[in-house]
């Protein structure tokens, strides 16, 4: 019995030192080769601190790029558990969605906080290239590329992965009371909603209003805030865009999508950046509500270029259509806008040909989502067999 | 074949055969395909088809074909009964109801009109909607105890018309981004779906305020609703082709049906309820039919 029990406190001892030794070893020997200099900055990622290169990487052979064990997301997110969970709620950076934590992270060491690459600013432009660098009036943050001062660089409970829910506390957070009234002369309302007629970034406008102002805005706020002019509804915008009217009568179309008036869920009644007074990019202002859109279809190996560039529009019309989803012709036409040769000399499609399945008219819709799939050709299904006999069950 | 051959391909058939159950029971749940009802017995599709209204009295079902400007008539059993244009003045029909005294409403978004048409009279009359002064946008339509109840589609909200179309009662959920996207009337109750906040809110008929039900699921685009005969909540998710089910409490309890064009999927649908028979139905805009579902 006791020879028993000195034999496992042995075995112990003897275990606790050759795992010791090999991790002294094993690091020795990577950098024997590897410079250690390299992997000693400001901040040092723990494991590499503690020489401990097996956490990550396989010395013999691996399936993955860098002799690492796993993909990078998993790696990271094994010993980051908390923020692996989190990174799936909410709105969630695309680096971060799509697994790529070192597209700004090092993984080794930094001379910048948070293992990041460069300064804050240097990674955001590095995806972010459309952004302007200055504007003639720059906000003094977004000169100082700090762009996380207003930004979540990993996920938000917004689109603009804001750090706050109300973007207006942001701004409120640094210009207080007696600066904003100074720029706000004659009106004696509370000063609400920023981002209506400010850029937070920067424009060519003192005070960094927005390149493009809508016309009533501009002739004076009477032009609509007259008393008894402005309505909590549509009718407010549609007195003077009266074309936009027949859209709403369409059968789908996109009324109630906030309360009140639906035009100022996506255009700003003041100033914008673009002639279209958009409250932001048209990918960013579509994902607000579509968000379920846009996650599906970003990750598919076959996507439609128009999706990954959020060019919604091209296909589908913003207000309304008696068309489902919105688009601009029926399921045909709508395609054959770009892709000219198809509906000609492929499947027959069209008027009088209807899909055995559903007696509908075959589209190409019928076999392809133009969204994406995971078939080459954006096919609902292989192209090889699967989708074919659905119909051809005889063949 | 010899025995043991023979043995061996029995019992591969019998581990097919109960593979391919599995996987139709995790489809379909512990729902039935019943029947489907279509346009090709009128000699047309239907076209993006947006509602079904079924009147238990007539034992019939009455489907809204939008994109053909037509409501079709089927028997209980599925049997295609007529197609009624009223004289070919619908536009883009969307929703209808038959009230007390057996006239059809029927929303036509084409018109932005709730219709009331009296088949016997031959009459037909468009109503352009106002809540005091606003343009009321019709959406869904119910016809409750107390009279016909339409969903402004411009603010979300539930509204209560008398006789004269004048709005006498409103339903809405104040603290919601962009009000209801559907509701329904059962057990005395309005229940109505707020998408954005995956939320259902259950008013009296007489007002006051309402219970509201959180659903606890991960649900990516729901449209509309149905409320099942044992109180729980049907969700129907437009872009996933698919129905969640939640208890009263809002827990998720499972999920069934698939996205696709053969029976059993679905193909943007569109309305969902619950005929007095208790068979669940499916209204697909992208399928172009109603499927209705028994339970197993």
């Amino acid at each position: 019995m006791i020879l028993h029990k000195w034999c496992t406190q042995g075995l112990l001892i003897l275990a606790f030192i050759v795992t010791g030794t090999t991790v002294a070893m094993a690091s020795s020997v990577c950098f024997q080769c590897h410079e250690k200099a390299a992997f000693q900055k400001n901040t040092t990622h723990k494991p590499v601190a503690e020489q401990r290169c097996s956490v990550c990487h396989n010395p013999h052979a691996a399936k993955h790029k860098g002799l690492l064990d796993g993909p990078v997301d998993e790696l990271c997110f094994s010993c980051h558990k908390g923020e692996g969970e989190s990174f799936q709620k909410g709105f969630v950076h695309q680096p971060v969605r799509q697994g790529n934590c070192l597209v700004c992270h090092t993984p080794h060491a930094s001379h910048r906080k948070g293992l990041l690459h460069g300064k804050s600013a240097e990674s955001c432009f590095t995806c972010h290239e459309d952004l302007p660098k200055k504007y003639k009036v720059t906000h003094r943050p977004f000169a100082k590329g700090d762009c996380s001062v207003c930004h979540q660089p990993h996920r938000a409970g917004n689109i603009q992965l804001l750090r706050v829910e109300n973007p207006d506390s942001l701004c409120f957070s640094c210009h207080k009371n007696e600066e904003i009234g100074k720029g706000h002369t004659g009106f004696s309302g509370t000063i609400t909603n920023c981002l209506s007629c400010h850029n937070p970034h920067g424009s060519s406008r003192a005070g960094m209003v927005r390149e493009f102002l809508h016309q009533s805005f501009s002739d004076g706020c009477q032009a609509c805030h007259a008393e008894g002019k402005i309505k909590d509804n549509e009718e407010t915008c549609l007195v003077c865009h009266e074309q936009v009217r027949r859209q709403l009568f369409s059968s789908h179309n996109h009324l109630g999508i906030s309360p009140g008036n639906s035009c100022t869920a996506c255009h700003s009644p003041h100033a914008g950046d673009s002639q279209k007074l958009l409250k932001g990019s048209r990918m960013q202002i579509c994902r607000n509500c579509h968000e379920d859109t846009f996650q599906r279809y970003a990750d598919l190996l076959y996507r439609h270029p128009k999706v990954a560039t959020g060019e919604c529009a091209q296909c589908h019309f913003v207000h309304g259509s008696d068309r489902i989803a919105m688009t601009r012709e029926d399921g045909n036409k709508v395609c054959s806008t770009c892709h000219e040769t198809q509906g000609q000399f492929s499947h027959p499609v069209g008027v009088g040909i209807n899909d055995p399945r559903t007696g509908q008219e075959m589209t190409c819709n019928s076999c392809h989502n133009p969204m994406g799939t995971d078939f080459k050709g954006n096919l609902v299904l292989s192209g090889s067999k699967d989708l074919c006999v659905q119909c051809h069950q005889d063949k | 074949m010899n025995t043991k051959k023979m043995r061996f391909a029995i019992l591969f058939n019998i581990c097919a055969f109960l593979l391919c159950g599995a996987h139709a029971v995790q489809a379909s749940g512990p729902w039935k395909w019943q029947r489907t009802l279509t346009g090709l017995p009128s000699g047309k599709s239907m076209v993006m088809p947006s509602a079904l209204y079924v009147d238990e009295k007539r034992q019939r079902y009455y489907v809204v074909d939008t994109g053909e400007n037509r409501l079709l008539s089927f028997e209980r059993e599925g049997k295609f009964l007529k197609s009624f244009t009223a004289g070919g003045q619908l536009q883009a029909p969307y929703d209808m109801v038959r009230d007390s005294e057996g006239r059809l409403m029927v929303v036509e978004k084409g018109k932005n009109s709730l219709t009331i048409i009296d088949i016997q009279a031959k009459k037909v009359d468009q109503h352009e909607l106002r809540d005091n002064d606003a343009l009321i946008y019709p959406g869904r339509l119910e016809f409750g105890l107390s009279g016909v109840l339409v969903l402004n589609k411009a603010n979300g909200k539930i509204l209560g018309l008398d006789d004269t179309f004048k709005v006498v009662k409103e339903y809405s959920c104040d603290n919601c981004s962009a009000g209801f996207t559907d509701f329904k009337i059962a057990g005395k109750k309005i229940w109505a779906l707020a998408a954005q906040e995956r939320a259902v809110y259950s008013f009296s008929l007489n007002g006051g305020k309402p219970a509201v039900v959180e659903l606890a699921g991960n649900l990516k685009f729901p449209s509309a609703l149905a409320i099942g005969p044992a109180g729980r909540l049907y969700i129907l998710e437009r872009h996933e082709g698919s129905i969640a089910v939640f208890d009263k409490q809002g827990t998720f309890k499972y999920r069934f049906l698939s996205p696709g064009q053969t029976r059993s999927q679905l193909y943007y649908p569109v309305d969902l309820l619950f005929d007095p028979w208790g068979n669940l139905c499916v209204v697909e805009e992208g399928n172009g039919r109603v499927q209705v579902f028994s339970r197993n």
